[in-house]
């Protein structure tokens, strides 16, 4: 197991160096990456309780031709010792900047290291005056709020910033981190193509800064601008791929990355909270449900993803379950944002719908880009009945991020409420074109076609078809197609669907009107047809059931026994109901 | 279609004008009460604020001078909220811009800095709206769709007419209505009628349920545009029983009638819901709809009364009457101050009014302006689209008397607009305006003074891109090619009309008849009958599917022209006599005038026996065409007159000489104005034989030369210097 031992050390040393330079996230990211490589049994020590895991229902493949793509060893080696040198020489300085830092006294931090010229005091100064500069800005925000909402406060030190960290690249003299620090002075600044490539420097000489590669990651929003990048192969590559593969809605694409990336690290919490999102993307609510409750085990106080988990929850309606979490979340910290998206989904399922706005209103105030939380509000209006904030509601996460299909499909559905079907299917038609394999946008659609409004049944037709071809759990689908094109006059067509619609209710062990109606059809059709042996077989069945059905199943079956006894036919239409 | 392009970019500006005007006044209101507490200390004060700035716009909307009106907000009123008027200002100016000379706007340009304003004020939701206009203004469908949408998304349709109580108690659900009506407009713009009937369908039903019957009415009016405009052959199926009382009766009618019944109805309601502008603007469409529509009963069962099938130049007279009424009632209304929610914010126009006006007429520079310019700064001055309102009732007055045949009428309606409304309406509007007076001069002073006329235009509409101007280029062109024989130049030029018809945002009926009418006539030029005939005919059938009634007076003519050219004269005469019919029931006296010209030349052409009959039919033409025809068409006359006095075999030369003579040399001045070198050639000859027959040998053999001469020019088109050849 050599590759998991190289990465394992070069974490090692990489969570030394981002803490060094005070990068907590990206630091703690790589941690989290570390403890989640595998142990070799051999190193296995009893003290490292994390093995339960092995027992979980989650499916995980333990690969050994993994970590093929690292082959280029001087990349991920040679950064590393260039770095050590800078202690020595402005060690002390350092140290109390870095302290400085830690106390989150920014300017100070910048102050002290103001003469230093290693690189790395020099990352830290220009550092700690970004962070001043945005602890600034959100400072002024707040105060200079004004009607029209947003103020023009900017980043202050961003010019200064550019300038410097410009002529470092030119000079040469820039390291790693310096580029990284670039790359976000430089999106900031709605440069994107520039800090692209310079952030692409950046991870190329020194991959294990996540946060390098989140924030490249939040560059690529399309697949060509990913493919376009000219990216080292790392390990840390892989990583960046699924997430980035995520953001762009390939979730299978992204859900094999991850799972390939669980050959080496096994216990990664961050991977199996990954996986579930890509499953929720993908709507496998029992897996992410499965994934979730492992992770709780093993990480308690967990907040990160969990509002996903409560989604989950509220979806399956399991309000016990989501009652524990939100009452966890709560007493872990209840001012982050994911902890009032719980909440709010727990009072939501509660059915007190004002309190779970107050709440998602309350992350939104911590986040005001907390793209599920406009969402999640904008349902919970709908229930209120009070569209228009719904529409409005939606409307943000939508302006926040244009693929949030659910937000298109809230607007929709908005709309339609509001008896504006034809103005409706612009967003229906915006959410399926983001969403193509979710049948109950498409039902959605087919239903508003369907309205008493528009009635243009063949869309409706057309939207049926594509959710019956996608996975459409409630079977909506089959059945609207039937009683579609029974409507338009096409008995084949109805009796295809009806039969089809029979089969998969005699598969899933379902029963219902749904079963009575198209078993009546089909040997009504059957009949006059006069293919009697079919006709026959649905009419016994339906004498399996109670109510009026009944009756005309034995009067058909009268009916069908007098013609093949050899009556005229005549008789039996004048006797058949 | 010209004009009817043209009135209903004038009620969709109107509306739109309208919906802005009023939005502006409370666009705090933007952010629904739910998101307030989201920015709830500096948010909470605005709400009340702003109220009182609604009631400051309702009770001072023209008395004060705006500088008044101004300072009476700022001492309560705080830094942002005159921050807020200044934006909304300048959004106002652009969006004026924007409708006045749409294209010539950088798309780009505006963008950036509408983005960089949304960046800055991201609840300030009217960048939206500027940035739907200016996608709409460059054909962009997909962003103006995107943005009209998350206008309304945003706004819920409030801001539009939150003054207006709504009918039933409070409402606290948006007025997404509106945001139908404008889809519905933008899919008409892009040419989609088929979607925008459904889209204003469902915003005639929403508007119905939530009783807001202000927006019903306009969508009825756009409704009306929309069925006027486009060549819709069939309604079936899109629209409802909603629309009429008679379609629920069962009664199937057909588009016109459908039509008919829409404006009455759009008519009444926007005049009970005191909608001056609508109502105006209404007027304008009957008058439009009068002017080619015969008025047949509705209902075909019960007594027949007894109906002239002719159309009813008083009823457009009176239509356009009633329309210019706006402009006094506008004076009366100013002081007591009705609910419609454009008139309290008016004022707030002309604010910016005398500036705009004045860097316009400095731009300009030319003499014409001056007028109009001291027009909008008169103290009580008109709201623009008040101004807009009336200068299109002129357009479609100096319209309607082209139709009728009275040049005089027309060409003077035309000046008005030219001289007292450029500077209010938008640039295509004045446009047409130029267009229909250089058409004028074309007609009436030749090609010369007519393509001087048309170099000024161009400069002074070179922004305009798609422009009519363009298109009147061609135009005359074509025409001039056919007179003097460049047969090649004329097919050329031909052939690019018919891509402009052909155009891909919708197609523009009225354009592609042109296109293949003159397609005909180059054909029929070449002597290529039968082709010609076909052409004429698949025209007249397309004109007959469209009920474009006018224009198969003109398609029945040329096919009687073309026959009267082939020499079947005998084939032409039913076709001449039918366009004399349609002529007279839509009351196109000139185009009469010119068809019972054709009619005598048939007549004449079957033999000197008849040459009694067409002499009377021309004389009683005569006094129409010399009082209004053009240079051809007088030509023509004459000529005729002079043939069949000629051809009248007991008519001597040499008694009456000057019976023919006089008007063939008045056909001669004329025809070499217009360098109409076959009909030059064809006096010429006539002359020559005439002074042969008088003995009068020296003039005999001048006219000789002129014919000679204008032979050669014919045959050899190309040899003349050629100053318009590149312009193409």
């Amino acid at each position: 197991m050599n590759s998991k031992e190289s990465c394992r050390s070069e974490l090692r040393i990489a969570i030394r160096q981002l803490s060094d330079r005070c990068l907590y996230t990206a630091s703690k990211w790589a941690a989290e990456q570390l403890i989640g490589i595998e142990q070799d049994p051999a190193n296995f020590t009893p003290s490292n309780t994390r093995f339960q895991w092995g027992s979980s229902s989650i499916r995980r493949r333990f690969r050994t031709n993994e970590i093929t793509s690292t082959p280029i060893a001087g990349v991920s080696y040679v950064s590393t010792p260039v770095m050590e040198e800078d202690d020595a020489v402005d060690g002390d300085f350092y140290l109390l900047a870095k302290s400085y830092f830690d106390c989150r006294e920014y300017r100070r931090a910048a102050h002290v290291l103001r003469d230093q010229t290693g690189k790395k005091s020099v990352f830290l100064r220009c550092y700690a005056l970004y962070l001043a500069g945005e602890k600034r800005k959100e400072e002024e925000v707040i105060e200079l709020e004004g009607p029209l909402g947003k103020t023009d406060s900017v980043n202050r030190e961003l010019v200064s910033l550019e300038r410097e960290l410009s002529t470092l690249r030119k000079n040469g003299s820039i390291d790693p981190f310096g580029l990284y620090l670039y790359g976000l002075v430089l999106k900031e600044k709605g440069s994107e193509n520039v800090a692209r490539t310079v952030l692409v420097e950046s991870v190329n000489s020194y991959p294990w800064n996540w946060n390098a590669w989140s924030e490249l990651q939040s560059l690529c929003t399309t697949i060509d601008t990913l493919n376009s990048l000219n990216l080292n192969n790392h390990w840390m590559k892989d990583f960046f791929l699924a997430s980035a593969y995520q953001e762009i809605r390939m979730h299978s694409e992204s859900l094999a990355k991850y799972e390939y990336l669980q050959g080496t690290f096994g216990y990664s919490n961050y991977i199996q909270a990954q996986i579930a999102k890509a499953q929720y993307s993908l709507r496998e609510f029992q897996q992410v449900e499965t994934i979730f409750e492992e992770l709780l085990r093993n990480d308690p106080y967990r907040v990160e993803d969990m509002d996903m988990y409560s989604n989950v929850l509220y979806a399956n309606e399991c309000s016990s379950a989501l009652s524990y979490l939100a009452h966890r979340v709560f007493m872990t910290d209840k001012y982050r944002p994911e902890s009032c998206c719980i909440i709010g989904n727990y009072y939501s399922l509660k059915g007190q719908h004002e309190k779970s706005v107050m709440y998602f209103r309350r992350a939104l105030k911590l986040n005001k880009n907390y793209l599920s939380a406009w969402t999640l509000m904008g349902h919970e209006y709908i229930e209120m009945k009070n569209t228009p904030a719904a529409v409005d509601a939606y409307r943000r996460a939508i302006d926040i991020n244009q693929c949030d299909y659910r937000a298109w499909y809230g607007l929709g559905q908005a709309y339609e409420m509001m008896g504006m079907p034809f103005y409706a299917l612009h967003y229906f038609r915006k959410s399926v074109f983001l969403q193509p394999n979710d049948s109950r946008l498409w039902i959605s659609m087919a239903h508003c076609y369907e309205t008493d409004q528009l009635r243009m049944l063949e869309e409706a037709i057309k939207c049926y078809r594509r959710a019956a071809n996608c996975n459409d759990r409630e079977a909506i689908a089959l059945h609207q197609l039937a009683k579609l094109h029974y409507e338009l006059g096409r008995p084949e067509e109805a009796a295809f669907y009806y039969k089809k619609d029979l089969e998969r209710m005699e598969a899933e062990e379902r029963e219902g009107p749904n079963m009575v109606e198209a078993l009546l059809y089909l040997a009504t059709y059957y009949k006059t047809q006069k293919r009697f042996e079919e006709a026959e077989v649905y009419c016994t069945r339906l004498l399996d059931f109670t109510g009026p059905e009944k009756e005309t199943a034995k009067s058909l079956l009268r009916g069908m026994r007098t013609t093949q006894s050899g009556f005229p036919s005549m008789d039996v239409e004048h006797f058949s109901p | 279609m010209d004009l009817e392009n043209f009135v209903f970019k004038k009620v969709t500006e109107e509306i739109e004008a309208r919906k802005r005007a009023s939005e502006r006044v409370s666009f705090h209101l933007h952010a629904p009460k739910a998101l307030f507490d989201l920015v709830e200390d500096i948010e909470a004060p605005a709400d009340p604020k702003s109220k009182h700035s609604d009631k400051v716009g309702e009770t001072s909307p023209y008395v004060h001078p705006p500088n008044y009106a101004l300072k009476e907000f700022e001492p309560n009123s705080g830094i942002f909220l005159r921050t807020n008027w200044q934006i909304q200002g300048y959004l106002q100016e652009q969006a004026d811009a924007l409708e006045k000379n749409g294209s010539s706007f950088s798309l780009n340009a505006f963008e950036l800095i509408l983005r960089q304003l949304h960046k800055l004020a991201p609840e300030l939701h009217r960048v939206h709206f500027l940035r739907y206009l200016n996608s709409l203004c460059h054909d962009d469908y997909f962003a103006a769709l995107e943005n009209l949408h998350r206008y309304f998304d945003y706004s819920a349709g409030t801001e539009g007419i939150d003054f207006v109580p709504p009918a039933s108690g409070s409402n606290s659900f948006g007025r997404y209505e509106i945001a139908l009506l404008f889809l519905g407009m933008m899919h008409f713009q892009f040419g989609h009628p088929k979607q925008a009937l459904e889209v204003l369908t469902e915003a005639v039903r929403v508007s119905q349920q939530l009783s807001n019957d202000t927006c019903l009415a306009y969508t009825l009016a756009a409704i009306c545009n929309l069925l006027s405009e486009i060549g819709v052959s069939n309604t079936a199926g899109i629209l409802g029983s909603s629309f009429s009382p008679l379609t629920s009766i069962g009664i199937s009618l057909s588009v016109q009638q459908q039509l008919f019944v829409l404006l009455r109805g759009s008519l009444k309601r926007a005049e009970s819901l005191k909608l001056k502008r609508l109502v105006a603007s209404n007027h304008l469409a009957m008058a439009k709809f009068d002017l080619t529509h015969v008025q047949r009963p509705l209902v075909s069962f019960g007594p027949k009364a007894s109906m002239k099938l002719r159309t009813c130049p008083t009823n457009v007279c009176k239509e356009l009457r009633l329309s210019s009424h706006l402009i006094s009632e506008f004076g009366f209304e100013s002081s007591t101050m009705t609910t419609d929610g454009a008139f309290s914010t008016a004022w707030l126009k002309n604010l910016q009014k005398p500036l705009g006006s004045a860097i316009l007429s400095q731009e300009n520079g030319s003499g014409s302006n001056e007028n109009a310019f001291q027009f909008c700064v008169q103290p009580s001055s008109i709201p623009g689209s008040v101004l807009q309102l009336i200068g299109s009732s002129y357009l479609l007055r100096a319209t309607a008397w082209e139709l009728y045949g009275s040049a005089p009428l027309a060409r003077i309606n035309a000046l008005v607009y030219a001289t007292c409304f450029t500077d209010a309406s938008s640039s295509s509007d004045a446009a047409l305006a130029y267009v229909k007076l250089i058409q004028h001069l074309a007609v009436f002073r030749g090609y010369k003074e007519a393509f001087a006329a048309l170099k000024i235009a161009e400069e002074k509409f070179l922004s305009v891109s798609k422009s009519r101007i363009l298109i009147l280029k061609l135009q005359l062109l074509h025409e001039r090619a056919l007179h003097r024989g460049h047969l090649k130049l004329a097919q050329q030029v031909c052939d690019e009309l018919g891509v402009l018809a052909s155009s891909v945002t919708g197609v523009d009926m009225e354009l592609k008849t042109e296109a293949s009418l003159r397609h005909a006539r180059t054909l029929l030029a070449a002597n290529q009958y039968s082709e010609a005939a076909a052409v004429a005919h698949s025209l007249f059938c397309m004109c007959y599917k469209f009920n474009l009634q006018v224009e198969n007076a003109t398609v029945l003519l040329l096919l009687a022209e073309v026959h009267k050219r082939s020499g079947n004269a005998v084939l032409g005469l039913p076709y001449a006599l039918a366009s004399l019919s349609f002529c007279q029931s839509f009351n196109l006296d000139l185009l009469k005038a010119s068809a019972t010209l054709t009619l005598a030349e048939l007549w004449l052409s079957l033999g000197s026996n008849h040459a009694k009959r067409a002499l009377s039919l021309i004389q009683g033409a005569l006094p129409m065409i010399l009082g209004h025809g053009g240079l051809e068409l007088r030509a023509r006359a004459y000529i005729a007159e002079a043939k069949c006095y000629l051809s009248d075999p007991s008519f001597s030369v040499s008694e009456n000489s000057e019976v023919v003579l006089d008007p063939l040399s008045q056909a001669s001045v004329e025809l070499q104005v217009l360098e109409y070198h076959e009909l030059a050639a064809e006096t010429f000859y006539l002359m020559a034989t005439v002074f042969h027959k008088l003995g009068q040998l020296e003039e005999r053999e001048e006219a000789a030369n002129s014919f000679k001469k204008h032979m050669m020019a014919l045959k050899n088109p190309l040899d003349d210097e050629d100053p318009l050849f590149n312009v193409l």
